[in-house]
């Protein structure tokens, strides 16, 4: 950038070229950021709104439904993220070391990011069917007794946790191949003439070098589970759970603001999902120093 | 010991394969089965006889085809403006100088960290307020440009050297000339990406359409598949047969164009 301090002009057409785009950012992404922002001040009904000073923000901290909405997304994020990643650097690392139709397993793997979740949710709901699920069959087949994965308030998480980790495969694998290709083969090449076994190489050249893949993608993955709406609503047939035993944060705002009407204590929620998704991607940023934005 | 590493290993990755590609088999082959054989244990693998009907009994019971046409034609109009959209403004930050440009950087990448759920539901107040609650404008309008994509456009436009735009001036190009004969066949595949992954993420949402629509003729796909879904009961045969006609044609896509997709998302993922 350093060459661009000389400046021929002030070349305001840009503007026109901006426009467009512009104007949609400032209507639905600047606006709404103030707007809920304000809107999480104001208690009452769309129509009669007054100021209610921290009211909103005192009343869903004791609210026992949006603690467990948080306690489950909680939940979910610290079991879904490191699973998925661990199964996922797996599969990786076994299709970039060992399988020589890479392509094919590539293609694989990413289709469930590609398609829709809906579809996907309804298709898991038919296999942890309590009566004839493909998943109770097969547990079946080696002596477990059925589960009942979908009404059961104890099994909502966990079933709930198996559909996010499916779920989050394909991303985290595509993302860590690309990780894997941008190592400098000549590290392999210099390891094997010192006769370094798999092992080793895995741990000093590969993980090493897959950090800042892995870090972006465990922020990346926390982001996204903290945002879980599609894959409850998918699962659970449009609930969350059963006696709302799979609420999640965004979830919570959905019902208190669409179904019920109280967008301010919606927005006071939205806040606070924002602000953690916010500490979330400054920790990253902090321990992984990048320099690049 | 080797073999045996390397044997688990493939072993591994064919039963994971299985996992995530049988889902998709079985929902094809559990849309052409009758009632009874999706419901009876030991579960039924191949259908007896392909039950074709399920597809017409589909149509019969819910506007799907008004469905597919509404989805159709929101993703494509949303794919275009954003092409153009992006592109312009990726032009300006690429190739103009003018002032406060850093600033608008600046606010840009600021907002790529705002979720979008926690601005989704202020949006839907601005959009009912402007009158437009069920129309094709509410499911077009907030998605007509994309910061992260004018983002990943000038990061593209960047690595290309400064003197083409130039040299198409001195030869009197206008800028609209320099980018619709220059600049876009340069970036050809750049657009390429953002196009399908904007098709694809159109065709799949499913929040925002659920908000601002609530009359079947808006409906789009995944809100009437969902709503196929509570209403139809136990009709599994019906609802995979419904979900199939949903997951098809973007796989269609999704096979046709797999290069350009999972390029564009792990250098979107490794961009950041």
């Amino acid at each position: 950038m350093a060459k661009k301090k000389y400046r021929p002009e002030n070349q305001k057409k840009a503007w026109w070229f901006l426009l467009p785009s512009l104007l949609v950012i400032a209507v639905f992404s600047i606006y709404p950021l103030f707007r809920s922002f304000y809107m999480s001040f104001q208690s009452g009904f769309l129509l009669n709104q007054q100021f209610a000073g921290f009211s909103n923000y005192i009343q869903i901290f004791h609210d026992p439904v949006f603690i467990q909405a948080l306690e489950n997304t909680a939940i979910f994020g610290i079991v879904v993220v490191p699973l998925a990643l661990a199964i996922s650097l797996l599969i990786a690392w076994i299709i970039f070391e060992k399988v020589k139709h890479k392509a094919i397993f590539e293609t694989i793997f990413f289709m469930p990011y590609v398609t829709s979740m809906i579809a996907v949710g309804i298709i898991f709901q038919y296999f942890f069917n309590k009566d004839y699920g493909m998943v109770n069959f097969l547990l079946g087949l080696v002596g477990i007794p059925s589960v009942n994965w979908l009404d059961n308030i104890h099994m909502s998480i966990p079933t709930l946790i198996i559909f996010g980790i499916w779920n989050g495969l394909a991303f985290n694998i595509i993302i860590l191949l690309s990780g894997f290709r941008n190592i400098n083969p000549e590290y392999y090449t210099i390891a094997e003439m010192y006769g370094a076994t798999g092992w080793e190489k895995f741990s000093r050249i590969t993980f090493p070098q897959l950090l800042p893949t892995i870090s972006f993608l465990l922020t990346v993955n926390f982001i996204g589970a903290f945002k879980v709406y599609t894959e409850v609503f998918a699962l659970f047939g449009g609930q969350a759970g059963i006696a709302n035993s799979a609420v999640t944060a965004v979830f919570y705002i959905y019902n208190k603001f669409y179904l019920m009407g109280r967008p301010g204590v919606a927005m006071a929620a939205s806040v606070v999902l924002f602000l953690i998704i916010i500490v979330i991607t400054i920790v990253q940023r902090m321990l992984t120093r990048r320099k690049d934005i | 010991m080797r073999k045996i590493t390397t044997g688990l290993a493939y072993a591994f990755l064919l039963v994971m394969s299985l996992i995530t590609l049988f889902p998709f088999v079985y929902m094809i082959l559990t849309g052409l089965m009758t009632h009874q054989e999706t419901v009876q244990m030991p579960p039924t693998l191949i259908p007896h006889h392909l039950q074709f009907s399920n597809y017409v009994e589909v149509f019969k019971e819910i506007p799907f085809l008004r469905y597919f046409v509404n989805t159709l034609f929101v993703s494509v109009i949303t794919t275009i403006a954003t092409l153009i959209t992006c592109t312009l403004a990726a032009f300006a930050l690429t190739s103009l100088q003018f002032r406060f440009k850093k600033l608008i950087f600046t606010i840009m990448v600021g907002l790529l960290m705002v979720p979008y759920e926690s601005i989704i539901f202020t949006n839907y107040n601005t959009i009912a307020n402007l009158g437009l609650l069920n129309t094709y404008a509410a499911l077009i309008v907030p998605f007509l440009t994309s910061i992260f994509y004018i983002y990943f456009l000038n990061n593209y436009m960047k690595a290309m050297p400064d003197s083409i735009y130039k040299a198409a001036k001195v030869d009197g190009a206008s800028d609209m000339e320099y980018i619709w004969r220059v600049l876009v066949p340069m970036v050809r595949p750049a657009l390429v990406t953002v196009g399908i992954l904007t098709f694809i993420m159109s065709w799949n949402s499913f929040l925002w359409p659920l908000l601002v629509t609530n009359n079947d003729n808006m409906r789009l796909l995944n809100n009437g598949l969902a709503a196929f879904e509570t209403e139809s009961g136990a009709q599994t045969q019906l609802q995979m047969a419904a979900a199939t006609m949903t997951v098809v044609p973007v796989l269609i896509i999704y096979f046709v164009f797999r290069k350009e997709i999972i390029k564009g998302v792990s250098n979107n993922g490794t961009k950041g």
